[in-house]
């Protein structure tokens, strides 16, 4: 009670008394002044004289004061437990019961032979409440019962990437023996709980690790963004999300539904019982296209060709990519990329460190997956879609001959250029200006096409053997790379003069040995070669080749694939064929030789692309095999690994050994340095 | 109950007037002492006792029921008031009220000493923010001396109208009266505003049902509703004398907009909407109220009993508690109409009005109607104190019945 209302009540009570004393002091003096009332009995207590007409209408009306409300309140109750109580039962059942939701574990990835590249694991996670950052006592008995450093401890309770209000994850795969002494002791540790969740596992290590992709906690946009573009997948704070390759690109499949238990909960919020309960269902297997065998190989021969190149170029820079397709579908066999990474860093979430080292330039951008997101100039291996280009533009014909003198003079002797072979080849017929890869004659080609009626005749071949565009493989990241043309150079060069904006003769003929300002990723090459060797259908690459319930055995979907037909003359590919074979057997005795034990013959083609700013060339090598009814196309870049046949040439050959079971036993280098 | 009771009239200086004609109506009154018990019966008025009875039951099982799940409600403890209740009510059944007719001064200064009771220090106790109760020191009684100060002001201001005999003709008296209501009124809303809304309920139906005349009682009201208006208007602007406390302006007005407490007494009210529309037509039964059971719902088994009632027991449940206090209410006026005694009429008119208002405010409450004030239901209610007045109130009413002039 405030003051104000004791003074009050203290003035009140003081009045009554003094009024009451004057009162009783004064009653005999004058009755009727001090009167009450009642102390006069003017009914003589009422009885038998009474005025019963007054009485019975003001206790009539009492009656009815009563009565409605009982009225009322009968009425309201009709209203709300009869009419509206509906409505009152669904506010009485979310009062006292909440839904929580349990992880399902994701699906598997398998390659197609079942082998398992990502699978689950059981793991003990140790999660904490928000508020035991303000503990440091407990943080640091933490520290010590787990081993990590008590800043880490406490960066992860601060950690509020999975939600402000949500649990944090202190540490996964804690011991059993810190398991025990944590349950031992819960009141040494307030707000701590042990998990039990499923993690991802990688049985194979980085095998495949760029395919594969990795997983993460769901991020902020991704909460916000559900339901939009990703087909209906409604997701929680805490869960666990595709971030990369396969794991994204089928995060629908590969993740699983959530268990959901309704429990009763008391106005405290403790849990009384289990109203309901539905299992979590595990994610959809996923089966790749993928085969360990030959993706191991691919990685390894990348390596070798990768040590190869170092050994005689001494660049040292590690990186490359290769792949193998099926020629007959456009399933991609082997996809790998260096440098690699271990993906089980991000289980769990990946510590700021590493995240940093992975997204460096130093380490050479380990997550790229140089197959689909790497783009270099295409070199050499765009000769045979340059040939096409010449011959539908008539300015040759397959029976064309030119003369290399080492030294093209086509556009004037200023801007003269060499052939890589400085000596000169002499004369060239088209099917040995592939074979030798001779600059020569696709200067001639340039620069007939660079004054004829289509100057952009090259331009218009690549974009029909689709490349500048995204294939549709699935997988993230994939890039488009670039033809450039004259439009192109006008708009991008914005800062140059009008004269160096304008598309020269130089700039075709730099686009028809494939330097210059083109852009293509290892995919779209390999996919040229694909529909060269396959008579002109171009398969699309893919990854996915069926989705398997992961709890019973047998396919749900199996992947569908699709093709474009190329319109390019029979007569054509088989001469680019004819040529490609030559460029194995023909063109250099030593490159020769590392496919000579083969059982079967191989045709490709080598490409040494000069990218401004490195100092070294990006050394290409595509081949397929066999010649006559291809089945695989492989397909290698070594970034500044020199010429194509003395880098590359060593990953293909590699997996071709390992796809045909014939190791390369040949020591020979090349000496030539053909391109 | 009473086994040695004695009907013979005593000398009284105001009763003594009307013994004559009560005698007169029972001549045989002294010849019946063997037959005591058939008398007693027949002294008890049982259209009202037997509402009033199944009640108490009523109550019983609602608190047995809410101690299942609210440590707080203890049936024991809740019989140990009945107990007290019963013996204060067969105490005042024979009592003959008519003797209170010569003491108003005493029932006037009686209203003041329970007021000061709980600011006396050593007396007073208080607890969870209730002021206004008392601890009898050595036995550890808890009693809310202002349940009591209702039932002596139905007696005060019954004894101040019976007076003027059904007509109020001078506009002093009407005055006098008001003024004597105002005492115990003005001193109980600075302690218990529900209790004083009670006592000003009782006291006006009394006034108005001693004759008083109807633009008068129509100007009075007007008054009230103005000076209510001040205070509230005082109350929720800064600068202005705050007459009531924060919480009972949000209590106020709560009922039309929860949002202005949605944390505390919005959410009771919420809470007890939700309690009171879950339970449908048959209710959840006994034990199985969601609401009351899992703490939902706020003071469950006192002041929101009714909302675990209708939770637990439904329309159905709901509509036999107000049959029976419809039952027991009507009875009552039935008595008032017919009992040929003006302060007999007006003390039936002050419980009356005291029960019927406490119905409507408690209910209502419950129901989103009523504003929210800690106002128990009667005989329902978890506390002793409700429940001891309550039964004293039915003892009132059978003191009227017992003491009525049987003229014949």
């Amino acid at each position: 009670m405030d003051r104000s209302l004791l003074i009050f009540l203290a003035i009140v009570v003081i009045a009554l008394v003094g009024l009451l004393l004057w009162f009783v002091v004064n009653r005999h003096k004058n009755p009727i002044k001090v009167d009450i009332g009642g102390q006069t009995p003017q009914a003589k207590g009422g009885e038998g004289e009474s005025t019963e007409k007054g009485f019975k209408r003001s206790i009539l009306g009492l009656g009815i004061f009563s009565g409605t409300i009982f009225g009322v309140l009968l009425a309201r109750l009709w209203s709300m437990q009869l009419v509206g109580s509906e409505e009152f039962v669904e506010q009485a059942e979310l009062n006292r019961t909440r839904a929580v939701t349990s992880p399902a574990p994701r699906g598997r990835i398998l390659d197609r032979n079942g082998v398992e590249l990502v699978g689950n694991r059981p793991s003990l996670a140790l999660v904490a409440t928000p508020d035991v950052v303000d503990d440091e006592q407990e943080m640091r008995l933490l520290a010590n019962l787990l081993g990590m450093p008590y800043m880490a401890v406490r960066r992860n309770i601060q950690d509020a990437t999975e939600g402000m209000q949500s649990n944090r994850t202190v540490a996964v795969d804690v011991s059993r023996t810190a398991v025990a002494y944590i349950e031992e002791h819960p009141d040494l540790f307030p707000g701590i709980t042990i998990e039990e969740r499923s993690e991802r596992s990688y049985p194979h290590g980085t095998l495949a690790a760029h395919v594969l992709g990795y997983t993460g906690p769901v991020t902020a946009e991704q909460l916000e963004a559900d339901t939009d573009d990703r087909e209906k997948i409604n997701y929680e704070s805490g869960d666990v999300v595709g971030q990369a390759g396969v794991e994204y690109q089928y995060e629908t499949l590969l993740q699983g539904i959530r268990g959901e238990r309704t429990v009763y909960v008391n106005a405290a919020g403790e849990v009384t019982g289990v109203a309901s309960e539905v299992a979590p269902i595990q994610g959809s297997d996923v089966v790749l296209t993928l085969d360990a065998k030959i993706q191991k190989a691919a990685e390894e021969g990348l390596q070798h060709a990768i040590q190869v190149s170092n050994a005689a170029a001494s660049s040292g820079v590690g990186r490359g990519a290769c792949l193998v397709l099926d020629a007959t579908n456009g399933e991609i066999l082997a996809m790998a990329s260096a440098p690699d990474f271990e993906p089980s860093v991000f289980v769990g979430g990946i510590a700021t460190a590493d995240w940093e080292q992975l997204n460096d330039e130093k380490s050479g951008y380990p997550l790229l997956n140089r197959c689909v997101s790497g783009t270099y100039p295409s070199a050499s291996t765009i000769k045979p879609l340059s040939a096409f280009a010449a011959f539908d533009s008539g300015v040759s014909t397959i029976q064309s001959v030119y003369n290399c003198p080492g030294f093209w003079t086509g556009f004037g002797e200023a801007s003269g250029q060499y052939c890589w072979n400085h000596n000169g080849h002499g004369a060239m017929d088209m099917r040995n200006g592939i074979v030798y890869s001779c600059d020569s004659v696709f200067y001639e080609i340039g620069k007939a096409i660079f004054y004829s009626d289509t100057p952009e005749a090259l331009q218009a071949k690549y974009r029909q053997w689709r490349l500048g565009e995204k294939l549709g493989v699935d997988l993230p990241s994939e890039e488009a790379g670039r033809i450039p043309d004259a439009q192109w150079k006008w708009d991008y060069f914005t800062s140059y003069t009008d004269e160096d904006r304008v598309w020269h003769g130089g700039d075709t003929t730099n686009l028809v040995i494939g330097q210059g300002d083109l852009l293509v990723t290892p995919l779209q090459m390999a996919s040229v070669y694909l529909a060269i060797a396959n008579d002109g259908t171009m398969w699309t690459p893919h990854i996915l080749k069926e989705v398997q319930n992961s709890n019973a055995a047998g396919s749900v979907l199996a992947y569908e694939p699709t093709s474009t037909p190329i319109d390019e003359s029979k007569e054509y590919l088989a001469f680019a064929r004819d040529a490609m074979e030559g460029v194995i057997y023909e063109e250099d005795a030593a490159v020769a030789s590392h496919f000579a034990n083969l059982p079967v013959t191989v045709a490709g083609k080598t490409g040494t692309a000069e990218r401004q700013g490195y100092s070294q060339s990006t050394g290409w090598f595509i081949a397929y095999a066999p010649a006559d009814d291809p089945k695989y196309v492989a397909c290698a870049v070594i970034e500044e690994g020199g010429f194509g046949s003395t880098s590359a040439m060593y990953a293909v050959r590699d997996v071709l050994g390992a796809i045909y079971d014939t190791p390369d036993t040949s020591e020979a280098v090349s000496s030539v340095g053909a391109r | 109950m009473a086994t040695h009771s004695k009907t013979a009239p005593r000398p009284h200086t105001l009763g003594d007037l009307a013994r004559p004609l009560d005698s007169g109506a029972s001549p045989q009154g002294p010849k019946t002492r063997a037959l005591a018990r058939p008398k007693i019966v027949k002294e008890l008025s049982l259209p009202v006792l037997i509402p009033a009875v199944l009640l108490v039951l009523f109550g019983l099982l609602v608190v047995w029921s809410a101690s299942l799940s609210i440590s707080d409600a203890s049936l024991p403890r809740q019989l140990v008031g009945v107990a007290l209740g019963l013996a204060a009510a067969v105490v005042i059944w024979r009592y003959d009220y008519r003797d209170l007719a010569n003491f108003t001064h005493a029932l006037l200064i009686a209203d003041i000493v329970l007021f000061i009771l709980p600011l006396i220090p050593g007396l007073g106790y208080s607890a969870k923010g209730m002021t206004g109760w008392i601890q009898i020191p050595i036995i550890g009684l808890r009693i809310q001396p202002s349940e009591i100060m209702k039932l002596v002001t139905i007696y005060l201001m019954a004894a101040l109208g019976a007076s003027y005999n059904g007509r109020i003709k001078k506009f002093e008296d009407y005055l006098k009266l008001c003024g004597m209501l105002a005492i115990p009124f003005v001193l109980l809303v600075t302690q218990d505003l529900g209790s004083s809304l009670i006592v000003l309920v009782a006291g006006a139906a009394i006034i108005i049902c001693s004759g008083a005349k109807a633009e008068w009682v129509i100007a009075t009201i007007v008054l009230v509703v103005l000076v209510v208006g001040v205070v509230i208007f005082c109350s929720v602007t800064e600068g202005l004398p705050n007459i009531l406390k924060d919480y009972q302006v949000k209590r106020l007005i709560v009922f039309i907009d929860p949002s202005v407490d949605p944390a505390g007494d919005g959410y009771n009210l919420q809470q007890a909407k939700i309690a009171v529309g879950s339970g449908g037509l048959f209710g959840k039964g006994i034990g199985n109220a969601t609401q009351a059971g899992q703490g939902f719902l706020p003071e469950a088994h006192t002041d929101f009993v009714f909302a675990l009632l209708a939770e637990e027991f439904g329309f159905l449940g709901a509509c036999v508690l107000l049959g029976l206090f419809a039952w027991l209410i009507f009875s009552t006026i039935k008595l008032a109409q017919v009992v040929d005694a003006p302060f007999g009429k007006l003390v039936l008119v002050g419980v009356v009005a005291m029960w019927s208002f406490q119905v409507l405010e408690n209910i209502g409450m419950c129901l989103g109607i009523m504003p929210i004030t800690g106002i128990p239901l009667p005989f329902i209610s978890y506390g002793a104190s409700s429940m001891v007045v309550q039964l004293a109130a039915v003892g009132m009413v059978q003191s009227v019945y017992f003491h009525r002039p049987k003229a014949g």
